[in-house]
This record gives C-alpha cells, structure tokens and sequence, in this order.
C-alpha cells in the first residue's frame, strides 16, 4: 500500500437511464493502482465515464460501489490533497493570476508563510513569471490553463488529476504544452492521472497506459511505456506504439458493438 | 473618451437650449426660462423658505431618507433572494409572495401606508421598503440561478470549505447582479421617496413640490424638480458608477 499512491477496487457508478426508467452502470467493477510518481493515463472513446472517474476520486461526485484509497506522501492519517486540472481553466476571473493560486492553497490549508514562495516557483515552472498581477481575461487560452496547472501543482498534490486538459487548446498550443509538461515533469514529479482520448498524447506522456472501453467503463488493457523520459514527440517508437494500440482498440471497440 | 464627454454635454445643452426656446413662445407662469429657474434655484440656498428652512435643509432630509430606506431594502432583499436561491425550501415558502409585491402599484402601496400609518415618517418610510425590497430580491434570486457549477466543483475539489467558497467563488458572480439590483434599487427609491415626500412627509424635496404646485408658481416648482434631477444623476453617475468600475476592474472592457 505504502507504494501505491491510489488504489480503486471495485468502482460502479450508475446513472438514470436516459428514458427515466431504473439505471444503467457508466463504471462497472472498474480497478487500478497508480504507483507513487508514477504518470497514468487512462485512454477512452469521449463518453466512456473518464471524466465522471476523475470527478468520483477526487470526491465531488458519489459512487455506488467500490473503494477509493488516496495515500499522502507522508504516511500520515491526514487526508490527502488531490490537484485537479480540467478541461477548461476554471479559474476565479476576478482573482489575480497569483490569488488563483493562492486560493488553493488557501483551500488546502497550506501555511500563509510559504504562499508567495509556492506561487513564485510553480507560475515560474509553467512559464508564466511576470503574469502574477494579471487578470486570468487578459490571458490566452493557452496561458489560462497554465494557471490552471500551476494551481493544481502548487498544493503538491498525492495525486494531480489532468481532465483532457489540452483538448480545448488549438493542436499547435496544445502540442507545446504537453512538451513543456514534460520538462515541468523533471522538476516536480507528483502522481498524475491523465484522462485523454488520444492514444498519441497518452504514450508520449506516460509510463502507464490503462485503456478503456464504454458502457460500462471497464479496463481492458495496462500497459508500461518503456520509452525514458523526457520523450521528443516525433520519437518512432512512440508511433509504432500509437498503431498497434489504435488497432486493439478498434477490435475491441467493434466486439462491445456485437 | 473626451468625445464622448463633449457628446454628454452636447445633448444637455440642447436640452437647455429647446427648453430656452419654449420658454419664449409661452408665457412664464406656464414654462419659465432656464435663466428663472436657475436663479430661483440659488435663491433658495441663499434664503430661507417655507418652514423657515433653505434648500440644504430638504436636500439633507432627503438624502437621509433615500438612505435609510435604500441600505434597509439592500440588506433585505440580498439576503432575502440569496436565501430563497441557495435553499429550496425558502424558496417555495416565499416564492408566490414576491410576483404578489411586484404587482402592487407604487402609488398604491404609499397610499396603503398613508392610510395605515397616517402622514408620518414610519409610513413613508415603510412603504419605500416595501416597494423596492421586492425587486432587490427577484435580482439576486436570478443571480443564485446563473451560478456557474463548474467553479464550485473546482472550489469542491480542492477542498475549499463554506466559507472560502463564499468569499472568492460566490459573492464576485453575484456582484453584476447585486449592482444591477443596486442601481435598480436606487432609482426606484428616490422616485418613491420623492413620491412619499408629495403626499405625506413633512420636509423634503418632494415636499417642496407639493408645496409650490399647491401654490400653483411653476418657477418654483421647476427649480426643486432641476435641483432633484441633478442631484440623483450626480448620485448615480458620479459616486455608483465609480464604485462599479473599481470592483469590475477584471472584466475586459468590451464586456461591460
């Protein structure tokens, strides 16, 4: 236990179906374990439950059945601090880009004291020192999510969860994200749940690869990217990786349509 | 930007410039001059009038007035509509209550209170608050409405409790609505005060009105609704809107 930082046995949520008569299960039975620094993604077709498992671990939606296990990094009976990172910024408009962080750190009841430090560090590891007095509007969409991962980072969280946080970006913005999200990963290393429906981004990103079918979300495949890291995003080896899992999803994908 | 300031005051001088004009086709008991007007207005600063009071002495009653009634109505109807937004149950008790006080005609509702309270300061008073207290509510029951529910699970998610939420996440997606209702407010209470003053209050701006149009002299009449006028357009222009730009200062400009 100790070297897993999130353990999940047994998930099931269930939803009203949508004609309002008894439910039907979007997560069934689902488990996994995310070993301490480690970087996991989990990859499924858009509707598959990915979102709604990020929502459940970081406990702003109930679950039905099943365990969710946060470890600190302490070893500590003190609960966990969970980072999240959505798929838009999500930012407070009317706070300074420096009181959006703050405001988590505020929210984890982390010391006053070290706030200007923790901020100062992180906007500076996202590329965005000299914006801390800037309004998130004044910002790029781009930049905005970067406040977004300075925030979630800045609490140094047990476990950072990134909803398809480059989908909404335009492919060339998105692409330099996810590079610079590599570089940030020498620096600071929490564990990350990656929540992505492109296969592409999920190899060149992580270590771990847990891939998802729909209705109910269930894993079918784990497997290790065995590429070390910092990756280049061309490296062929992260294509011929893409290819071979594009074509087992398609298989499976076709099999849950029988 | 001084465009736009030439462009104001353009469109008062021509205001003062037909009112000049019409002046001179009738005769002054009917539509005296801007030039009467005025003096008359500094008249009545420099001596005493009726009631042996100058023209302070009513601008301070009123002021006070449109205060006291305004901050009570503020306090009320904010706490009243985020009440009846953030709890179901408040909502369902009072919810058929607000269209009911909407729908009661201002002049009514300080008849009502003339005729429930006699010609004193409460009944005036109360009937203010009772009129605008109502539409105060209604705008911060729709603001409640339009909380956007992605950045209290954001709020949620990092742990943030009640109180946090509250401060940074609630209170700035209210603002629009609590200054819409502000100035909404503020314009329906002096209208009413002014109203309340005509018929039953002793002093008062409004008073004064009632006052000259008893005493049919239009000079009069006109200096008091001038003075009045400008007045509440200093109030709102000068002092609100200030206020509005500072606590907006995050909004790109194009949005507002």
């Amino acid at each position: 236990m100790s070297s897993q930082a999130v353990v999940i046995e047994g998930l099931s949520k269930m939803f009203p179906s949508p004609n309002g008569l008894g439910q039907f299960a979007v997560i069934e039975s689902l488990s996994l374990e995310i070993a301490r620094g480690n970087f996991a993604s989990i990859v499924g077709p858009s509707g598959c439950g990915k979102s709604t498992l990020l929502n459940i671990i970081a406990g702003i939606e109930p679950h039905d059945a099943g365990q969710v296990r946060i470890a600190p990094q302490d070893g500590t009976g003190s609960s966990a601090r969970i980072g999240y990172v959505f798929q838009s910024p999500r930012l407070l408009n009317w706070l300074t880009v420096e009181d959006n962080v703050k405001f988590a750190l505020e929210a984890q009841n982390i010391e006053r004291g070290c706030w200007d430090e923790r901020v100062k560090k992180y906007l500076d590891m996202v590329g965005l020192a000299g914006q801390e007095r800037n309004f998130p509007l004044k910002l790029s969409g781009g930049m905005q999510q970067r406040v977004a991962i300075a925030r979630a980072f800045a609490i140094e969280p047990d476990i950072l969860l990134m909803d398809e946080p480059f989908s909404h970006l335009d492919e060339i913005t998105a692409r330099k994200m996810r590079v610079d999200l590599m570089h940030i990963l020498e620096r600071a290393r929490p564990t990350i749940l990656f929540v992505t429906h492109s296969l592409r981004e999920a190899v060149y990103l992580s270590e771990e690869v847990y891939m998802m079918s729909v209705k109910p979300a269930r894993i079918f495949k784990h497997l290790r990217v065995e590429i070390p890291r910092p990756r280049e995003p061309e490296d062929p080896r992260l294509f011929d990786l893409e290819k071979s899992l594009v074509k087992e999803f398609f298989a499976v994908l076709e099999q849950d349509h029988r | 930007m001084n465009k736009q300031i030439a462009l104001r005051c353009l469109s008062i001088l021509s205001f003062v410039g037909i009112w000049w004009a019409g002046s001179l086709l009738s005769p002054p008991e009917i539509l005296p001059g801007p030039v009467a007007v005025g003096k008359t207005i500094v008249s009545n600063f420099t001596t005493a009038g009726p009631e042996d009071k100058t023209a302070e002495f009513h601008i301070a009653i009123t002021l006070a007035r449109i205060l006291f009634t305004f901050s009570i109505a503020m306090v009320l109807g904010v706490a009243l509509g985020l009440l009846m937004g953030l709890r179901r149950k408040v909502e369902l008790a009072f919810g058929y209550l607000i269209p009911i006080a909407l729908t009661i005609p201002t002049l009514l509702a300080v008849f009502l209170c003339v005729m429930w309270f006699g010609y004193s300061e409460a009944g005036g008073l109360f009937a203010v608050i009772m009129t605008v207290t109502p539409f105060v509510t209604v705008n911060m029951l729709a603001g409640t409405k339009a909380l956007d529910k992605d950045l209290l699970d954001m709020a949620r998610a990092f742990k943030a409790d009640r109180r946090l939420i509250i401060r940074k996440v609630l209170i700035w997606q209210l603002m629009p609505y609590i200054f819409s209702a502000f100035r909404y407010a503020f314009g329906m209470t002096w209208k009413i005060v002014a109203l309340a003053e005509t018929f039953g209050l002793k002093y008062g701006i409004g008073y004064m009105f009632s006052f000259w149009f008893e005493q049919f002299n239009m000079v009069q009449v006109l200096a008091w609704i001038m003075l009045f006028v400008a007045l509440m357009l200093i109030l709102e222009h000068g002092v609100i809107a200030r206020v509005e730009e500072r606590v907006f200062a995050w909004r790109p400009v194009h949005a507002l």
